[in-house]
């Protein structure tokens, strides 16, 4: 069977101008630009199955947008070649855009003032859909996303959580047979977060629908993905199933301030971070130990003030993979 | 029906659903909508009475009287307007470039320039469509031939404009400051649309036909009005239809550069 995403050698290169120092230098840049180069993306190898779900994981500058907006149709490589569900996406970009779905998280495709059901009747004539089945499809998403009641609102009156799930039924509209999902949860709360990850991953199970997506979050990952690809400075780091991952992503980061300078915990899997007096920070292995038993010892304690829990900065993820894989 | 004709029926339903939710969008705010129409009608009224002053001095400009005044007016109200409000998006096209606006698009089927201006439609423009429609019914009357005439001008100077404007924000592709260059450029344009045409002769003649062209939006399309002629016909049609080509060709060139990556990504 033919993989639904296949990439060899995938380079993508950009070239701007040097900027000058000084007024002077500004002037001569004008008339006798000096060009630099970046690599974004050198040479990207990988294959995804029809009905896989992955994700591309990076700090920020990676490279991993500019692979994804390559997949897409959307810039076109240095070099190197790409198959999309048997599509060249930068020549075939048309073609290929009827069989794939594309949500890019800090973009909406909705019209704000107007009621999400006019935004998706619009989607019906932009991918020329039979007006039967489309009506059938969009009960079926509207009904599987929880969205009904949200259809006749405007969508500036919607949460951010809302409005992403309307993001995710309207790239699904089409029925195409490849999501892209370019940092889903990014700016939702951790109710939105959930169920945004339970959406997705069900959709893909329903219709066996192949799933590439990159975060910054590493829940999205564990939640979501079956597999991680790790790229860092353009580059693939790792490439494996997310389950030999789980030792780096299944980690959370609890910040508990409290009346007293230290707090004296001791519980497997959970490590202290230095931190200033009244402050400690405890990273956990949520493999071993949970978060919520961790809060109940310390609540236990007495004198805490304020409790935080976030996950780790997806940049020190990446490091960790990096220096295990490098030591 | 044959392959060709239903893509171009998919298109046409696409582009009007479009157009449409972008007119629903401009009515979503009913007082901001009614204040920039009454507004617009208020600024159009009152540069025709600054013409009708003028003109109650003088009584002709290089052969221009009031009426042919009033008719430019009006025709050019009326394109303008039209363009606003089924076209809204050529106001930004080039900040529409320099967003990324074009990214989830380009993950679309439909064509990119059509969806960028049918993405907006602006509610003063109604205003210039209604000062115009007034303007040309006082001063063509109600003939037919008068009508059939104002109507060809206008659909031909709607075409030059948005081909004007296309390649003023196609500028954007080239250089990050051409958002307010390029509608600096469409503003300069639509004010020397304004104007009779015999104020315009020498270098002047020449810019409002070639970087600035007036001539193409407004002057051609009006003379067809004042003097009809397969000539003046020939003129006006060839000349919205060339600045379509090129602004054709200057959009293809930037967007094969954009995808190409001018912008650089994370």
């Amino acid at each position: 069977m033919n993989p639904a995403v296949r990439l060899k050698e995938l380079r993508k290169t950009y070239r701007f101008a040097k900027a000058r120092r000084g007024l002077l230098g500004s002037l001569a840049g004008l008339l006798h630009p000096q060009f630099t180069h970046l690599e974004a993306v050198g040479g990207v190898s990988f294959e995804i199955a029809a009905g896989e779900r992955v994700a591309i994981i990076g700090p920020n500058g990676a490279g991993k947008s500019t692979t994804l907006k390559m997949l897409c149709g959307v810039l076109e490589p240095s070099g190197g070649e790409a198959s999309v569900l048997g599509f060249t996406p930068w020549k075939e970009r048309r073609r290929l855009a009827y069989e794939i779905g594309v949500v890019f998280g800090q973009r909406s495709q909705l019209w704000t003032e107007l009621p999400v059901r006019d935004s998706f009747a619009l989607l019906r004539r932009v991918y020329d859909q039979p007006e039967d089945a489309f009506a059938r499809r969009q009960g079926d998403l509207v009904e599987r996303f929880g969205v009904g009641a949200l259809l006749d609102q405007p969508v500036n009156r919607l949460s951010l959580g809302q409005r992403m799930r309307c993001e995710i039924v309207a790239a699904l509209l089409h029925a195409p047979k490849l999501l892209f999902l370019d940092e889903p949860t990014i700016g939702l709360d951790v109710t939105a977060k959930a169920a945004i990850r339970d959406f997705i991953r069900e959709q893909s199970q329903a219709e066996g629908q192949t799933v590439l997506l990159t975060s910054h979050d590493t829940r999205d990952i564990e939640l979501v993905c079956e597999r991680v690809i790790v790229i860092n400075a353009g580059r693939i780091v790792l490439d494996e199933p997310t389950e030999q991952l789980r030792r780096y992503i299944a980690r959370k980061l609890v910040t508990l301030q409290s009346a007293a300078p230290q707090l004296a915990l001791d519980l497997p899997g959970v490590t202290r971070r230095p931190s200033e007096p009244h402050t400690t920070i405890l990273e956990i292995d949520t493999r071993a130990t949970r978060v919520d038993a961790v809060i109940a010892r310390a609540l236990a304690l007495g004198g805490i003030e304020d409790v935080t829990v976030e996950d780790p900065p997806m940049e020190e993820v990446v490091h960790e993979i990096y220096a295990a894989l490098h030591p | 029906m044959a392959p060709a004709l239903d893509d171009l029926r998919a298109l046409v339903t696409a582009y009007a659903a479009q157009a449409l939710a972008a007119i629903r969008q401009s009515f979503a705010d009913r007082t901001n909508f009614a204040l920039q129409v009454g507004a617009m009608a208020v600024n159009n009224g009152f540069w025709l009475v600054l013409w009708f002053l003028f003109f109650a001095g003088f009584k002709e400009v290089g052969g221009w009287r009031l009426p042919d005044v009033a008719r430019l007016l009006g025709i050019v109200y009326v394109l303008f307007g039209a363009s606003g409000v089924f076209f809204g998006g050529y106001r930004d096209l080039a900040g529409s470039i320099l967003t990324g606006a074009i990214d989830a698009l380009l993950t679309q089927p439909k064509p990119i320039l059509l969806r960028l201006l049918a993405r907006d439609s602006i509610p003063s423009a109604w205003g210039d469509i209604a000062t115009g429609l007034v303007i040309l019914a006082f001063s063509a009357g109600l003939d037919p031939a008068a009508a059939g005439l104002s109507l060809a001008a206008i659909l031909i100077g709607t075409a030059a404009w948005l081909a004007t404007t296309t390649i003023f924000a196609s500028l954007a592709f080239w250089a990050a400051g051409a958002r307010s260059l390029s509608r600096d450029l469409a503003d300069f344009t639509l004010l020397v649309s304004t104007y009779p045409a015999s104020i315009y002769s020498g270098w002047t003649k020449f810019v409002a036909f070639t970087v600035l062209p007036a001539g193409f939006v407004a002057m051609a399309p009006v003379e067809l009005v004042r003097a009809p002629s397969w000539q003046a016909a020939a003129i006006a049609v060839g000349g919205a239809g060339a600045y379509a080509a090129v602004a054709l060709g200057v959009w293809t060139l930037g967007l094969a550069r954009y995808r190409r990556g001018a912008a650089v990504a994370g």
